[in-house]
């Protein structure tokens, strides 16, 4: 295992790919379960290798360059393997549950591993793609892989969120493999070649070359094409009902770790845009769309009462944060926005996970009906506030840091009025989290409830989410710190 | 030149057959013109092929063919086959919607530009039909409620973009076009299965009475 060298891009798909062929045949619940378990394992591993490889200045390039890994690479396969594993761990638990009380059937259960690994293997293909319609294509691949997933239960509803996220997703992708041809034709006439002219290793490179005017058309359909998928507003509509009809790993998976895929797609066109065209038009545009996200969202925040849909808000809020970050620019905006994509994605999947426990044991997602939840199931309620406080922003947690580094980059970017709007939209957001809090975990819960956590299985993964959201609230590890300013440094084109 | 009348003349004809795809109220016959405009489509590819030397256009021809003519209006029929045809109410008459197709396609003519500065093959009607069909797609989607003609509308955007592709970039690597017909095959099956869940469970394929999520 210890130096794969390059035959990790190999290793890296494959994995999750054979996995999921592999646990769509099975037709045992526990078979299904162990091939599962090895999976996520061995894909957390991997990307493990790969982060290490990568912090250790390796550039594996494979296939004529078509798969590659730098440091952006690295921490988008960082939150799929570990984020993957840590859901993937919480899912054996939760489906147990939903097994046991007449949800879904048995066979359904492999049919929900092998889609979980297909959706694995769809967004690591988006991760290490260096071939621009290659991205294109596995990111419109991770809508298809993860469509049965949103519509898992047979619910109306999930049929409903389903089809509102193939449908307007797939739509959305459309702009975006506009943008892609674009720049594709731009490049090919300067190069001549075909092959290079879909690299983004050399897109970058040629970017101070490429035509100004046409690749600010093409960033504009970049945008709103990986944005209707990262849920950017106003193509978010989808984002609400597809995350809180999923099951809750799913959920956790789709709001963790899927929105990055597609944000990490618009870092890499922005990385080409800024050469381009400058840094003002991307910037501005991604500013603008950043804060009307945040604003949008902390008031849809405010008015939900159905918990998944109030947590698939949140997460349509920080995805305005991270392009808000971008938006503010500078070494420091894209660093604060790559920090919060980790932060992000450790502490959403902790709250979707805690909320599938929730809705286990009350039987509903409805704010109004989850009453006492600090007596009935007080591990879980902890955990439930503790990711609550920090999603909300406050010290001393992760999401808190990064915020604030975003917040200060703004303001140093030079937009006043920018940051005073972001900071207000976030005071709304704080305050629509803690009156959750206090409806939900206080009060005196249901009588006819009996005490006790649904299912021991599905704390583990908690304490784990709950370790890296309170360490990285007071410390960045230098291996970490390492690869964010690496990542940095490869949007900015310092190497 | 011969070569780009004849291309012209098609992407005339494929506009046409679109229109005639939005227009008609049998969502039946609304598949089978789906199924002949792919083929015009296929002309065009192979039309580009002949009297541009485009060689990687006869591969494409031969994949739109197989996919788009056959499979993917089978994939269709077939679902309708179990929600039964369906008539769907017009939310707009014809001359409104007609006179809006004129609108998109004067519209495509001015984006074009900006596309034509860089396409391989330079011909610009074919070029601006192609965006033009990518909007009227988007148009079908936006103002037909019938979940099956909204996958229809999806089909009509991606031919428009399979055309710009083909103007813009034919030479790129064989992988891109098979990805991208890839996930628009399997975008419609995935499309087609969920539609037939809708129908279990609501009854109609009306996406107005499909509003339990809100907020």
């Amino acid at each position: 295992m210890i130096g794969m060298g390059e035959n990790i891009l190999y290793a890296l798909p494959a994995v999750p790919l054979g996995t999921a062929l592999l646990a769509f045949g099975i037709r045992s619940r526990r078979v299904a379960e162990v091939v599962h378990l090895a999976g996520i394992s061995i894909l957390a591993l991997l990307s493990l290798i790969l982060v290490r490889d990568v912090l250790g200045g390796q550039r594996p390039f494979v296939l004529d360059g078509m798969f590659f890994a730098d440091e952006l690479t690295a921490i988008l396969l960082l939150l799929i393997g570990v984020v993957g594993f840590l859901n993937g761990f919480y899912s054996i638990g939760y489906m147990r549950h939903d097994l046991a009380h007449g949800e879904v059937k048995e066979r359904n259960i492999s049919f929900y591993y092998g889609f979980y690994h297909l959706f694995l293997f769809t967004m690591v293909l988006s991760a290490i793609s260096n071939n621009v319609a290659i991205l294109w294509a596995a990111v419109e691949a991770t809508t298809l892989g993860s469509a049965f997933l949103v519509g898992f239960y047979h619910h109306k509803t999930s049929a409903e969120g389903a089809w509102k996220y193939v449908l307007l997703c797939s739509i959305g992708l459309a702009f975006a493999l506009y943008g892609t041809i674009l720049t594709y034709s731009n490049a090919f006439s300067m190069v001549q070649d075909a092959h290079k002219a879909m690299l983004w290793t050399e897109l970058v490179n040629m970017a101070p070359h490429l035509d100004p005017q046409m690749m600010k058309l093409a960033f504009v359909f970049i945008l709103i094409g990986f944005g209707t998928k990262a849920g950017l507003f106003p193509m978010h509509t989808w984002l609400p009902d597809a995350h809180s009809e999923a099951p809750s790993p799913a959920s956790a998976l789709l709001s963790g770790v899927l929105l990055k895929c597609a944000f990490f797609a618009i870092i890499r066109y922005y990385a080409i845009a800024l050469q381009a065209v400058g840094k003002g038009f991307p910037q501005t545009l991604l500013l603008i769309f950043g804060l009307l996200t945040v604003g949008v969202a902390a008031f849809f925040i405010l008015v939900q009462n159905d918990i998944k849909r109030k947590l698939a808000y949140s997460s349509v809020e920080h995805i305005g944060i991270m392009a808000t970050g971008l938006g503010a620019g500078g070494a420091l905006g894209v660093f604060a926005a790559l920090l919060h994509t980790i932060n992000h994605s450790v502490t959403k999947s902790l709250l979707f996970c805690t909320a599938g426990n929730i809705t286990m044991k009350y039987g509903t997602r409805d704010a109004q009906k989850i009453r006492g939840m600090g007596k009935v199931i007080p591990f879980t309620a902890f955990m439930f506030t503790a990711g609550l406080v920090t999603v909300a922003g406050s010290p001393p947690f992760n999401v808190f840091v990064s915020e604030f580094m975003t917040l200060t980059a703004v303001l140093r970017s030079g937009h006043v009025w920018p940051m005073i709007f972001l900071l207000l939209f976030l005071v709304i957001v704080f305050v629509a989290l803690i009156l959750l809090i206090s409806e939900t975990v206080l009060g005196s819960p249901p009588e006819d409830l009996p005490r006790g956590e649904v299912n021991w299985l599905t704390l583990l993964p908690f304490g784990i989410l709950f370790l890296f959201m309170a360490g990285l609230g007071i410390y960045l590890p230098a291996p970490l710190n390492q690869l964010l300013q690496g990542a940095v440094s490869v949007v900015l084109g310092g190497k | 030149m011969a070569g780009t009348s004849v291309v012209n003349a098609l992407a005339v004809l494929l506009i046409l057959t679109s229109m005639m795809v939005v227009g008609t109220k049998k969502l039946r016959l609304a598949a089978y013109m789906y199924s002949i405009q792919s083929l015009v489509l296929v002309s065009i590819f192979l039309s580009l092929a002949i009297f541009m030397r485009a060689e990687p256009l006869y591969i494409w021809s031969v994949t739109a063919l197989i996919t788009k003519t056959f499979l993917v209006p089978y994939l269709l029929l077939r679902t309708l086959k179990t929600v039964g045809d369906q008539e769907e109410g017009m939310t707009l008459k014809t001359t409104a919607s007609i006179f809006l197709a004129v609108l998109m396609v004067a519209l495509a003519f001015v984006v074009v530009g900006s596309f034509h500065t860089y396409a391989l093959l330079k011909i610009k009607v074919a070029l601006a039909v192609s965006i033009a069909h990518f909007l009227l797609g988007l148009f079908c989607i936006l103002t037909r409620k019938n979940a099956l003609k909204q996958i229809l509308g999806y089909c009509l955007l991606e031919n428009g973009s399979h055309l710009t592709l083909a103007l813009t970039a034919y030479n790129a690597p064989e992988t891109v076009e098979i990805g991208i017909l890839t996930d628009a095959v399997f975008a419609v099956l995935i499309m087609t299965v969920i539609a037939r869940r809708l129908f279990k469970g609501f009854g109609t394929l009306d996406t107005d009475t499909h509003t339990l999520l809100k907020g």
